[in-house]
């Protein structure tokens, strides 16, 4: 009984092998679609509004994305920890969702040019008395599990050596968890963090000030070997500042000063 | 035909990080299995007790863990206390949602073993002077414990398995925490997880071999 | 009673993510269900030593979580042999095998329960395997297995929680996206609380009548 149900799926691998192995780029355009990986619960990236349908700068992104390519747009909701997966088991086809292109994940995924650049900032519960990001010390904190913010905090908590850190699955449970008092404090991107607060939603939460790590880059991404594609994904995101689109959604969804994408003193 | 490089290398190089997370995750099954018994226990009496107010607490308990998710109990006891200012850390959340699950399900194996314990045997004891607590320590809860000793290494492995929802509530030092992780460092999805179920496996194996050898010692005649 | 920014466009939204739950519960009930009759009638008829490798494998999938066991699957079926395949169609190939792994084994109990002699007797009187199997065991052994089964179908309907990883969104899901926006913890888990509530209650109650029920004769 295994062994038939085994057999019929290899044979059902080999005949759906194949045609996948085309060129990416050609297989999007020939199917009409485009699926986007966007994280909803990180506004005002992603998030959804009173109808429950997606919105935010990286559903708009999506959307130019696929009009550029002359396709649809299709946002597929993936949170933070399932990004990748959601690519790798081929339910998506690039990733618009502020993923921080560090060296580890493009062991494994294929990023493109900066798109984005986030500050880090610090958002602590009123009654913890934190006021700076050194107060975090010997506190509990938390973030989003599996991003650059996350990873970064655990590490320093490790270097701190006393307080503890917590990852919870999605950025609305890092607040839920921070405005209940669950968390002292929590390090997420600047957007998101004044987004949030700004909602009214969490009573008793501020920004507190900005977190000393580096300026957390994110880059689209799609699969590895995806060379057409992901050079299709660079001029596009050269194209969106080149014609003022980035500085339009930039005023859109976030305003003020429009962060740079280039780093000084190095090519890409 | 796989188009796919297995970086089992990687996952291997994680192993003493997942067996750290394999002890924690044992910790929070016996701590919750220990207390499950005990709370299935003192609802076993509430329902016995014939006042109706005990009793009505022990059905709801019992209805209300056997007829929802166990995720869902779990969230509850982090994030629906949490709306009432009671915060639990994440070892604590998880505890108490798998011991509430827990105490749910054993209550009900104990009603189960009590039909097999004949009423005359409670009669018999009151007739020898004990009284109505003596009776059931020492003539009913033996016995009890008894017969639910299968269903209550069922309901260890089930305990074990539920640690896997700790992650809901920012649990990253169980088994299944460290696992994910891991991931989100190396997206090494499949050879980690790989690995994470062998664990499992084993250690569920060791549970219910080490369950039929004290069963075997116990219980003969 | 409550002050809640619910709208009734978030009724439908829960409404939906209910009907998922239900979806994906029925779909993986009925193929487990038909699976683990086959896998239980086999494990019997080979006995434990023959049956070894199908015991294995059943057994893998009572002692691994369903979180892994989706993970896993979907990773397995996506990244290694890039079968486009939905989150929905992975969920409920996972669900059934869990399922069918327990139904394996209360299919087993059913037909072990039914006494050696009744079916020798059933066999004496020139009935063949089939008909032994249909006329005897059959009625007999649904009237042990049936209980506990309703318990399966149940256990599997408040596991399908889990589906969300590989982003089927079901009813908790939704939920959990409610709470995003809305950030009314309480309400909201209480209403998708009371929903499992109310489906599994008296199911889990009417099993416990015909369990009650078929032990006294």
């Amino acid at each position: 009984m295994k062994s038939t149900f085994a057999i019929s799926l290899l044979a059902a691998a080999a005949a759906f092998a194949a045609p996948s192995h085309a060129d990416k780029l050609d297989d999007i355009i020939a199917s009409g679609t485009l699926r986007c990986a966007v994280v909803l619960d990180f506004p005002p990236m992603g998030m959804r509004d009173e109808s429950n349908t997606p919105v935010g700068f990286d559903v708009d992104y999506c959307n130019d994305l696929a009009a550029a390519l002359g396709v649809k747009a299709e946002i597929v909701e993936t949170p933070f920890p399932e990004r990748i997966p959601a690519l790798m088991s081929g339910r998506v086809d690039v990733g618009v969702a502020s993923t921080s292109d560090t060296l580890e994940r493009a062991k494994t995924v294929g990023m493109s040019i900066p798109y984005f650049a986030f500050e880090m900032a610090v958002t602590a519960n009123d009654k913890s008395g934190i006021a700076s990001f050194q107060d975090m010390k010997g506190k509990t904190v938390g973030a989003t599990a599996g991003t650059f913010e996350a990873i970064a905090l655990e590490k320093q908590v490790k270097e701190w050596g006393e307080g503890t850190f917590r990852p919870y699955q999605t950025q609305a449970d890092v607040f839920l968890a921070l405005s209940q008092g669950q968390l002292d404090a929590t390090v997420s991107t600047s957007t998101v963090a004044q987004s949030n607060v700004k909602t009214g939603n969490f009573p008793g939460i501020s920004v507190v000030g900005k977190a000393p790590f580096d300026i957390d880059y994110v880059a689209l991404f799609t699969n590895r070997e995806e060379y057409g594609l992901i050079n299709y994904l660079n001029l596009f995101v050269n194209q969106q500042v080149r014609t003022g689109r980035y500085a339009e959604l930039y005023e859109k969804w976030v305003g003020g000063d429009l962060p740079s994408l280039t780093v000084d003193g190095v090519h890409r | 035909m796989f188009n796919y490089t297995f970086q089992w290398k990687q996952a291997m190089a994680r192993l003493p990080q997942m067996l750290d997370g394999a002890i924690v995750t044992m910790q929070v099954a016996i701590l919750s299995m220990v207390i499950g018994i005990l709370l299935a226990i003192v609802l076993t009496m509430f329902r016995l007790s014939g006042i109706r107010i005990l009793s009505a607490v022990a059905k709801a308990w019992v209805e209300i863990a056997r007829n929802t998710p166990a995720l869902f109990q779990i969230y509850m006891a982090h994030f629906g206390l949490g709306s009432f200012g009671l915060h639990l850390s994440p070892f604590l959340s998880i505890l108490i949602g798998i011991t509430f699950n827990n105490a749910g399900y054993l209550t009900e194996n104990f009603r189960g073993a009590l039909k097999a314990i004949p009423d005359t045997q409670t009669r018999a004891a009151r007739s020898l002077g004990m009284g109505a607590a003596g009776a059931f320590r020492h003539v009913v809860l033996p016995q009890m414990l008894r017969i639910s000793f299968l269903p209550m290494t069922n309901q260890m492995v089930w305990a074990i398995l539920m640690t896997s929802l700790g992650v809901t509530v920012g649990m990253n030092t169980d088994l299944y925490g460290v696992t994910q992780d891991l991931n989100a460092l190396t997206f090494r999805t499949f050879e980690l997880f790989a690995l994470a179920a062998v664990i499992f496996y084993v250690i569920t194996k060791i549970v219910t071999l080490g369950a039929r050898l004290i069963a075997a010692r116990l219980f003969r005649y | 009673m409550f002050d809640t920014a619910l709208t009734a466009a978030d009724f439908i939204f829960l409404a939906k993510g209910a009907g998922m739950t239900i979806v994906v519960t029925i779909i993986s009930v009925i193929a487990g269900t038909v699976l683990g009759i086959v896998f239980g009638v086999i494990r019997y008829q080979l006995g434990a030593i023959w049956a070894a490798p199908l015991i294995f494998v059943l057994d893998i999938f009572r002692s691994i979580p369903l979180l892994i066991q989706l993970v896993l699957a979907n990773a397995f079926m996506g990244t290694i042999l890039r079968l486009n395949m939905s989150g929905f169609t992975v969920a409920c190939i996972v669900l059934s095998m869990y399922t069918a792994a327990y139904c394996a084994e209360i299919v087993r109990g059913g037909i072990e329960a039914v006494p050696a002699t009744t079916r020798r007797a059933a066999r004496s009187l020139g009935m063949t395997w089939g008909q032994d199997m249909r006329e005897i065991v059959l009625p007999l052994a649904t009237r042990v297995a049936l209980p506990s089964w309703i318990g399966l179908a149940l256990g599997v309907m408040k596991d399908s929680a889990l589906v969300y990883v590989v982003q089927v969104t079901e009813l908790l899901r939704s939920t959990q996206i409610l709470i995003t926006r809305l950030q009314e913890p309480l309400l909201l888990l209480m209403i998708c609380g009371a929903f499992y509530f109310v489906i599994s209650f008296p199911l889990a109650r009417f099993g416990g009548y015909l369990e009650k029920r078929w032990s006294n004769d």
